[in-house]
C-alpha cells in the first residue's frame, strides 16, 4: 500500500507542479505583455478584451472631456501612424462606418491627447466628475517657464501634464501652452518627491521626457473606431514635427548671474542695435522658413542666447547656421526680396560657402554652411584679400527648439560644446575685440582658394 | 503538454478506475515503475528551478521597472516638502499683551505676533482678530483714535469681524482722545468693563471673544495729564473650540470652498464671510455684444493693500463684459492677505520680489507685469492696467471695446485710458464723449503691445533710478507728441486715501469729487472723429459754433458762464508759448480741478463742463486754434499767487495719483 501511495503522491505532485508551472507561464506572458505591450501581444491570437478595453476607456474619457466642453485633440503617436495610412479614405468618409476597431484596439498601454491651456480652466469639477467615472487621476505641475526669464516673479505652477486611468488603460493628457515667438510649448514630465512613481510606466510616454516646441496644428474632426475625435490636419507631418520637437530653455538664472557680473549695457545705442538684430532674424526667420530651410543660432547670436538670453549689443551682426544639405539656390533671390541685398558671397556649394546680407543700418546677416564628416561639422572662412581659407570644427550636434527674442529657432542642442568649440573655456567672459580668423579657439588654416577660382569663390558687392 | 491538463469534467469515480488500470499495469513492470519515479522527481526538481528563475525573474523586472520609471522623471529640483508646523491638540491658548507709552505686544503661545515699539508710529489701539479654533492670527489692525474719525473705521471693523472671534486690543501712547460713545459702546458690548471710562493716556489691554466671553482685561490710569497711566501686562488663557464651531456651515460647492478657505484664514471682509447671507463672489455680468475686448489681457498692479484689492476686484468683476479669465493681479511683494484675496476670487495671482525702493520700487513691479502679462499672453496685442484702488465702472468694458481699435490703427495715439483728470462732478457731464489729450492720465488705461515691447521695455528706467514709471512715461521722450483718449466721465474712480504718494487731504481736495460713470452700455458718439486729422475738423467746428464768452468779467466767478444749457462756450486765456501755464494753473485752481501740473490739454486747447455747458479754454497764442479769437477779445491773463510754499509741495505731489 505504502508504494501505491509513493506513486499518488508522486503523480499528484508533479500534476500540481505542472499546473502551477503553467499558471506561472501564463502569468510571467501576461505581465511581460503588459510591460512590452506590442511585442507580446501580437504573438497572441485573440486579445479581444484587452483590445476593447482601451476603446471603451478612450471612449469615456472623450465623453468627460465634452461633457465639460474642453477641447482635446488626439496626439498619440502610434494611432496617428496608423491613420496616417488610412488618411485619404478617412478624410473622404468622416462619417463612414467602421467594420472593425482598427486604430483605437492597437496595442498599447497610453493613448496621448492634447489640450490648449487657454482653453479650459475649471479642473476641480472634471477631476470630480472622473472619479465618479472610475478615473484615477495624476496631475503634474512645475513653474511657468513664460515666467522663468522674468527676474522675481513667482506665485504659479501651471499644470503640465495630467493622467487618468481606468483598468489597464491610460489616458496621457498634455498641456500646450501658447508662448511668445507664436508656437506651442509643453512641458517635461518630472515627478515629486511624493508622487507615485508607479501609478503608469512612466517611461513609455511618449511625451514628457523632454519639453517640446510645435507649430500651431491646424485640426480636423474624423470619426475613426465610431469615436469622433480631433486629429492634426497632417497626422505624418506632426509626426515627423514631433521626432524633432525637444525644446531648450534659455538659462535664466545663469544669464541673471552673468549680468550680475557684468552689467546689461543700458545706452540708447544698445537698444537701438538690439532692436535692429531683433528684427533682421524676424525677417530672417521669416524668409527661410517660407524656403523650408532649417537654420540654426550659430556664433555670436547662439552665445548671446546661451550666455545672457539675449542679442550681445556689441556684437555687429547676426549669424546663423545651415547644413549645406539644405543649401537652396532660391535663398539669395529670396532675401533679396526681403529686402536683403547680398553683401558677399565666399566660397562654393562643394566648399567652404558662407552668405552675408545686408541689413538696414550696417547689420549684417551671416548664413555659414555647416559640412558634416564622420566625426566632425565644420564650417568655412574666406578673407577676401588674400583669398585665405579658414576652417572652423564643431563636434557634431544635433538641433533643438528654443525661444529667442520672440521667436521659436533652433539652436545646437549640445550648446555648450558648440560654444566651447567656437569660444574657447571663457566664453563666460565678454570679449569686444573678435577677428573672426584668429580669435576662435577652433578656427584651422585651410589653404588658399587657387587664383583662378577668385572671381566665383569671392564675391563683394 | 495539453493532453496533462486536468479535464474538470471528469468526476472522480471515473479518475480512480483511471488510475487503478495504470496501477496494475505498472505494478507488473517493477523496472518501468523505477524509472517513471525518477522521471518525477526530476520533472519535480525542474519545476521548482523554473518556478524560482521565474520568480526571481518578475521580482527583478518589477524593480528595474520602479528605477526606470524613477530616473529621468525625477524632478532635479528635490521639492522636499518642508514639514508642516505639526497640528497641536492644545486646547487652550496663553495669550500676554502689553500696552504702554511706547510699546505694545500681544504674543500667542510664546509667539510675538504684534510688536511695535518704534517712536512717533503706532499710535492708538491695536486689535487683533484670532481664529477661535486654531488661534491663528486673521486680522491686524491699528485705530489712531487719538485723531479724528479713526474711531468709526474701527467700530465698522469690529462690526465685519464675525461672531465667535477672539479679539484683542492694546493701547499704545493714547488711543482715547477721538474715541467716541459710539466705538465705547461698542467695546462695552464685546464684555469691556474699562473701555467706558477710558480716558487721556490710559493704558489699557482687553482680550475677549466676539459675543462671548471676557478672557482678561487690565487698565491702568493715567494720574496726570502730563503723564502716562504705567504699563499693563495682561496673561490669560482662550480656550479653543472645535473646527466645526468656528466655520459656517456653506452647501459644498466649488465657490464655497474658495469662501471657507478664506473666511478661516482672515477677517475683516464682512458679508463675504456671513454664515447666513454670504455676499456672493460670483457676478455674472451681462456679456457684452460683439466684445473687442473680450481677449486683452488685464493686468492689476497691486500692494499690500488687501481691503482695497478685494474692493476693485468686486467692482472689475461686475463690470459687463469682463473675462475673468484675462485677469492676472500682480502682488508687489511676498504678501499673504492680498494673495487670499485673489483666490477667494478664482482668479490668478504672481508675487514679485520687491526691487529698490519708495517710487522705483513701483516702477520695476509695473514693468515686472507688463513683461510678464505679454509673457502670459503673447497673442495679446494690448493690456489693460489698472492698480488696486480704483472702482471699475460698469460700462468699462464697453467704452473700451468700442475705442480699442483706435489705438491699433491710429499711430499717433499713446493710450486708451479710463481717467479723465479734470473730469469733476461740476466738470463733467456726458458720458457718451471722449477727448484726445496729450497727457497720459493712467489710473486705468491701455497699453499697445508694440509700444511696450519695441519702446518702452528696453529703456525702462532702472531699479537705481527712483523715478515714477507714469512721470517717466509723460516724458516728452516717451510719449513723442502722442496723444491719449480719454472720457469726459471717467470710468474708473481712485478710492485710495492711503498709499506711498496719498493722504486724506490729498483724496479729499482732488479725488474724492471726481466724477464716476455708473450707466451701463453708454454708447460713445464721436469714436471716429477722434482720429487725428477728424478730431481737428471736430474742434474747429466746435469753435465754429462756440459762443464767445464776457471777458470782462473774472472766470473764477460763478456768472461767468451764463445759467444755460447744452450750449457750446470759449475764453481765451494768455500762453505766451507751449510751456507757460501761468493762467492756466490758476483758472484750474479756482475752478477747483487738477492744477498741480497740467492735465488734459490738446494742443492748448482744454474742454470741460461748467453748469451743463460745454467750456472750451484756449491759450492765445500759443494755441493754433487762437486764430478763432476775435480781435476785440483781449486773453485773460490771471497773476500767479506771490511765491508761497505751495510752490514746493508742487513736485511732491504732482505723481500722488498713482497709488
Amino acid at each position: 500500500m505504502q508504494k501505491i501511495n509513493k506513486n499518488v503522491v508522486l503523480a499528484l505532485l508533479s500534476l500540481t507542479s505542472l499546473v502551477f508551472l503553467l499558471f506561472q507561464l501564463y502569468y510571467y506572458k501576461f505581465y511581460l505583455s503588459q510591460k512590452n505591450g506590442p511585442v507580446f501581444s501580437k504573438v497572441r491570437g485573440s486579445q479581444s478584451g484587452q483590445d476593447s478595453t482601451r476603446w471603451h476607456v478612450v471612449r469615456k474619457f472623450l465623453g468627460l472631456i465634452s461633457s465639460h466642453n474642453i477641447p482635446v485633440y488626439l496626439i498619440d503617436p502610434l494611432i496617428l501612424g496608423l491613420v496616417d495610412k488610412d488618411i485619404e479614405q478617412i478624410r473622404s468618409s468622416p462619417d463612414g462606418p467602421n467594420p472593425e476597431c482598427k486604430y483605437f484596439c492597437a496595442p498599447r498601454d497610453f493613448t496621448t491627447f492634447a489640450l490648449l491651456d487657454k482653453t479650459w480652466k475649471h479642473e476641480l469639477g472634471v477631476f470630480r466628475t472622473a472619479e465618479k467615472m472610475g478615473f484615477q487621476w495624476l496631475k503634474i505641475i512645475n513653474k511657468d517657464p513664460r515666467l522663468d526669464g522674468m527676474d522675481d516673479l513667482s506665485g504659479i505652477e501651471i499644470p503640465l501634464h495630467y493622467i487618468f486611468k481606468l483598468a489597464s488603460h491610460a489616458i496621457h493628457l498634455v498641456v500646450f501652452y501658447e508662448r511668445s515667438g507664436n508656437y506651442l510649448w509643453h512641458g517635461p514630465l518630472r515627478l515629486k518627491q511624493h508622487m507615485d512613481r508607479k501609478f503608469v510606466p512612466f517611461r513609455k510616454l511618449h511625451f514628457g521626457r523632454y519639453p517640446g516646441a510645435y507649430e500651431k496644428p491646424e485640426l480636423l474632426l474624423v470619426s475613426i473606431d465610431d469615436i469622433k475625435v480631433q486629429i492634426p490636419k497632417n497626422p505624418s507631418s506632426f509626426l515627423e514635427e514631433m521626432s524633432h520637437s525637444r525644446f531648450l530653455e534659455c538659462r535664466y538664472r545663469e544669464a541673471r548671474a552673468f549680468f550680475q557680473l557684468y552689467p546689461d549695457d543700458a545706452s540708447l545705442d544698445a537698444v537701438e542695435f538690439r532692436k535692429k538684430a531683433k528684427s533682421l532674424l524676424h525677417l530672417a526667420a521669416l524668409t527661410l522658413n517660407n524656403l523650408g530651410v532649417k537654420f540654426w543660432l550659430s556664433s555670436g547670436t547662439c552665445l548671446g542666447w546661451y550666455r545672457q538670453c539675449n542679442v550681445i549689443p556689441h556684437s555687429k551682426d547676426v549669424d546663423l547656421g545651415v547644413f549645406i544639405r539644405d543649401y537652396k539656390a532660391d535663398i539669395i533671390p529670396a532675401f533679396q526680396k526681403a529686402g536683403l541685398p547680398l553683401k558677399h558671397k565666399f566660397g562654393k556649394v562643394e566648399d567652404s560657402l558662407e552668405l552675408s546680407f545686408q541689413g538696414e543700418d550696417d547689420v549684417k546677416l551671416d548664413i555659414f554652411f555647416f559640412y558634416e564628416e564622420d566625426d566632425h561639422i565644420w564650417n568655412g572662412g574666406t578673407q577676401a584679400k588674400s583669398g585665405k581659407k579658414f576652417k572652423y570644427l564643431f563636434p557634431k550636434f544635433t538641433l533643438c527648439w528654443t525661444e529667442f527674442v520672440e521667436l521659436k529657432v533652433h539652436v545646437p542642442c549640445e550648446t555648450l560644446q558648440y560654444v566651447e568649440a567656437n569660444y574657447g573655456p571663457d566664453w563666460k567672459v565678454p570679449v569686444k575685440t573678435w577677428d573672426w580668423k584668429s580669435s576662435p579657439s577652433n578656427v584651422q588654416y585651410n589653404g588658399v582658394w587657387p587664383v583662378d577660382e577668385w572671381d566665383d569663390v569671392i564675391q563683394i558687392y | 503538454m495539453d493532453e496533462w491538463k486536468p479535464n474538470p469534467a471528469i468526476k472522480p469515480h471515473k479518475k480512480r478506475s483511471w488510475y487503478l488500470a495504470w496501477k496494475y499495469k505498472l505494478m507488473n513492470q517493477r523496472a518501468l515503475r523505477k524509472l517513471w519515479q525518477t522521471g518525477a522527481v526530476l520533472f519535480l526538481l525542474v519545476t521548482v528551478i523554473v518556478n524560482i528563475k521565474l520568480i526571481l525573474d518578475t521580482r527583478r523586472a518589477a524593480y528595474e521597472e520602479e528605477e526606470e520609471s524613477a530616473q529621468d522623471y525625477d524632478d532635479e529640483m528635490l521639492n522636499v516638502e518642508v514639514p508642516r508646523h505639526p497640528v497641536s491638540n492644545k486646547k487652550v491658548l496663553d495669550v500676554e499683551v502689553y500696552s504702554s507709552r511706547s510699546k505694545v505686544y500681544v504674543a500667542v503661545d510664546g509667539t510675538t505676533v504684534l510688536e511695535d515699539e518704534a517712536r512717533e508710529q503706532g499710535r492708538g489701539i491695536h486689535v487683533i482678530v484670532l481664529n477661535q479654533a486654531t488661534g491663528h492670527v486673521m486680522a491686524k489692525r491699528v485705530f489712531d483714535t487719538y485723531s479724528p474719525h479713526e474711531d468709526e473705521a474701527m467700530v465698522l471693523f469690529l462690526n465685519m469681524v464675525a461672531r465667535g472671534r477672539i479679539l484683542i486690543f492694546t493701547i499704545k501712547d493714547e488711543g482715547s482722545f477721538h474715541l467716541k460713545d459710539t466705538a465705547k459702546n461698542v467695546l462695552k458690548s464685546l464684555g469691556s468693563q474699562v473701555a467706558p471710562f477710558l480716558s487721556w493716556r490710559d493704558m489699557w489691554t482687553f482680550v475677549g471673544k466676539k459675543g462671548g466671553e471676557v478672557y482678561g482685561e487690565k487698565h491702568a490710569k493715567s494720574p496726570a495729564l502730563s503723564t502716562w497711566g504705567d504699563p499693563v501686562l495682561l496673561k490669560t488663557e482662550v480656550h479653543l473650540t472645535s473646527m466645526e464651531d468656528a466655520e459656517c456651515h456653506w452647501p459644498d460647492t466649488e465657490l464655497n470652498r474658495r469662501r471657507k478657505r478664506f473666511c478661516s484664514k482672515v477677517e475683516g471682509y464682512g458679508s463675504v464671510c456671513s454664515c447666513k447671507d454670504p455676499t456672493p463672489i460670483e457676478f455674472n455680468p451681462d456679456p457684452l455684444k460683439d466684445n473687442k475686448v473680450f481677449d486683452v489681457p488685464v493686468a492689476v498692479i497691486a500692494g499690500n493693500r488687501p481691503n482695497y484689492l478685494y474692493r476693485m476686484l468686486r467692482s472689475l468683476l461686475s463690470a459687463q463684459g469682463v473675462n475673468p479669465q484675462m485677469i492676472t493681479v500682480f502682488i508687489d511683494g511676498y504678501y499673504e492677505e492680498p494673495m487670499d484675496v485673489v483666490e477667494l476670487f478664482g482668479l490668478s495671482g504672481i508675487q514679485h520680489t520687491p526691487i529698490s525702493i519708495k517710487n522705483a520700487r513701483v516702477s520695476q513691479h509695473y514693468k515686472a507685469s507688463l513683461t510678464a502679462t505679454f509673457n502670459l499672453f503673447p497673442d495679446a496685442k494690448f493690456a489693460v492696467v489698472l492698480e488696486e484702488d480704483l472702482d471699475i465702472s460698469v460700462d468699462f468694458f464697453s467704452f473700451l471695446s468700442q475705442s480699442i481699435h483706435l489705438l491699433e490703427e491710429d499711430e499717433s495715439l499713446y493710450c486708451i485710458s479710463a481717467w479723465n483728470d479734470q473730469g469733476y462732478e461740476h466738470t463733467a457731464e456726458d458720458p457718451s464723449l471722449l477727448y484726445r489729450v496729450e497727457t497720459m492720465p493712467g489710473l486705468g488705461w491701455v497699453l499697445r503691445k508694440s509700444l511696450y515691447k519695441d519702446e518702452l521695455e528696453p529703456k525702462w528706467p532702472t531699479p537705481e533710478k527712483l523715478w515714477d514709471w507714469d512721470m517717466w512715461m509723460r516724458m516728452p521722450e516717451q510719449r513723442k507728441g502722442r496723444e491719449c483718449i480719454i472720457p469726459d466721465i471717467s470710468r474708473s474712480y481712485h478710492f485710495g486715501i492711503v498709499g506711498l504718494n496719498m493722504n486724506g487731504y490729498f483724496h479729499e481736495a482732488y479725488f474724492k469729487k471726481h466724477k464716476f460713470n455708473t450707466v451701463p452700455n453708454v454708447q460713445l458718439k464721436n469714436v471716429e472723429s477722434l482720429r487725428k486729422d477728424a478730431y481737428e475738423m471736430e474742434i474747429h467746428r466746435l469753435l465754429g459754433e462756440a459762443e464767445v464768452l464776457d471777458h470782462s468779467k473774472n472766470p473764477c466767478e460763478d456768472s461767468f458762464v451764463p445759467d444755460t444749457e447744452g450750449r457750446v462756450y470759449v475764453t481765451f486765456i494768455r500762453m505766451e508759448q507751449e510751456a507757460d501755464f501761468t493762467t492756466w494753473t490758476q483758472l484750474a485752481k479756482c475752478l477747483h480741478i487738477w492744477d498741480l501740473d497740467v492735465r488734459g490739454n490738446h494742443k492748448g486747447l482744454w474742454r470741460l463742463f461748467r453748469k451743463k455747458n460745454h467750456f472750451l479754454v484756449v491759450g492765445v497764442p500759443a494755441s493754433p486754434y487762437s486764430s478763432k479769437k476775435p480781435s476785440a477779445v483781449t486773453p485773460i491773463y490771471m497773476e500767479p499767487p506771490a511765491k508761497e510754499e505751495g510752490a514746493v509741495a508742487v513736485p511732491a505731489v504732482a505723481a500722488a495719483e498713482q497709488t
